[in-house]
């Protein structure tokens, strides 16, 4: 799977996992912040992308601090991911 | 105490309409018709909540609105089953994760207190809020408390409800009791057999210490009795006694009984012997079983004297006694009057 299909798929299970009904997968900017500005999720939705990484990649994150690098947008989770399957691989 | 207002998002769309076209369901159980909960919640809020959760706030709104009270003194819950839904999701996920990966929200939300937190947290009020889980009699301990807290003083005006809801899992496991059966809702009380159909709903109140301009009705007295032994006709009896209402005075009776044979032989006796069966109405075939469903006989209470409409020929009740037992361990009985 490439970076883009993988945003796609991040984007699909964001919306399903925080509930994000009315919003399509299409609006969600690949660099759009997803915090604050953006999306507009909170502490709370952090915690269950934390859940989602868990759940569908079987990543864990490794301090809290990771997760403001992390969840700053549809982008870097993607990174993210990918150099964490890397590893594995 | 007074009632300024009343609210219920309930298996009936609205009172009036409760009056002239009743809905009527058939099967096991009354669901709750939803109102468009946009217009009590702002869209970023509406996600994390569970059914149970928006019907609460959306009765506690429309409460506050009609009482044109913005802020009350406090918030008092009474629930017996609590946010059943969100509850399911969380144990269903620490089955099915091994006891990993569970959901913040879930986990927030299963909590008892959650609707009145939630309401608390919408309007910004950091006064007094309590949630009571005392099974049958949970709304009774929420009013009895408001009727506390008013008389002493700590407070003017204090939104008070009562949440439950039917879920698919509660539900098959509460019937595995066999206490529910397939009927109609407009057949209910006259079935004859054994079980009775499941209901939820949630229905809040503003009550406040003095009479204002819009007051609708006072409460002048609630009971509860838990497993009394005490026969229920002297119960009421003695209720009455003490408020200074001969039976005769009472316009109204609103009984609790659910269709079951095995408990309405227990109304039927009360409505016999203490009332000579007149004026005396149901209304679990409006709202289902279910154990705060007292709650929704005190709103149908007060929007019968707010309305002065009339159902089973009783005209415009100026007097109102609510007797309900669920499951003939909790006797609660509520008189009311028009202002």
């Amino acid at each position: 799977m490439d970076k883009q299909e993988l945003m796609q798929r991040l984007k699909e299970q964001i919306i399903k996992q925080l509930k994000l009904e009315g919003t399509k997968p299409e609006s969600i900017g690949d660099h759009d912040p997803l915090f604050v500005e953006g999306l507009g999720l909170d502490s709370i939705d952090a915690l269950e992308l934390i859940v989602l990484l868990q759940q569908e990649y079987k990543i864990k994150l490794n301090n809290a601090e990771q997760g403001q690098e992390v969840f700053r947008s549809v982008s870097t989770m993607a990174d993210f991911i990918m150099e964490r399957q890397a590893k594995q691989v | 105490m007074y009632i300024r207002s009343a609210s219920a998002v309930s298996p009936q769309a609205s009172f009036n309409q409760m009056l002239s076209t009743p809905a009527v369901y058939t099967g096991d159980k009354l669901n709750c018709i939803e109102p468009d909960y946009s217009k009590y919640i702002d869209p970023k809020l509406i996600r994390r909540m569970s059914r149970i959760i928006k019907m609460g706030v959306a009765a506690a709104m429309e409460a506050l609105k009609d009482a044109e009270l913005s802020m009350p003194d406090a918030i008092i819950t009474g629930t017996a089953y609590g946010c059943l839904a969100d509850t399911d999701a969380f144990l269903s996920r620490m089955v099915e994760f091994n006891e990993e990966l569970l959901s913040p929200t879930s986990f927030i939300q299963s909590t008892h207190n959650t609707v009145g937190a939630q309401i608390a947290l919408m309007l910004h009020c950091h006064h007094y809020n309590n949630t009571y889980v005392h099974r049958g009699s949970s709304f009774e301990a929420a009013v009895l408390d408001t009727q506390s807290l008013l008389e002493e003083g700590e407070a003017e005006n204090i939104l008070v409800g009562a949440v439950d809801e039917i879920i698919e899992n509660s539900h098959a496991i509460i019937s595995r009791f066999g206490i529910y059966k397939e009927s109609e809702s407009n057949k209910l009380l006259n079935s004859g057999t054994d079980g009775t159909m499941a209901g939820e709903g949630a229905s809040f109140f503003v009550f406040s210490k003095n009479k204002e301009q819009n007051s609708i009705a006072k409460l002048e007295d609630v009971k509860t009795y838990y497993k009394t032994g005490r026969k229920a006709e002297n119960i009421i009896h003695n209720f009455l006694m003490e408020n200074n209402v001969p039976v005769e005075n009472l316009d109204l009776i609103i009984l609790g009984n659910n269709g079951d044979s095995k408990t309405d032989e227990h109304y039927n006796t009360v409505a016999q012997h203490l009332f000579g069966g007149k004026r005396l109405v149901g209304y679990k075939n409006y709202c289902g079983e279910y154990p705060t469903s007292s709650a929704f006989a005190l709103w149908m209470a007060t929007m019968m004297i707010e309305h002065g409409k009339k159902i089973n020929n009783a005209t415009s009740p100026k007097k109102i006694l609510i007797y309900n037992n669920y499951k003939l361990k909790y006797p609660s009985l509520y008189l009311l009057s028009a202002c």
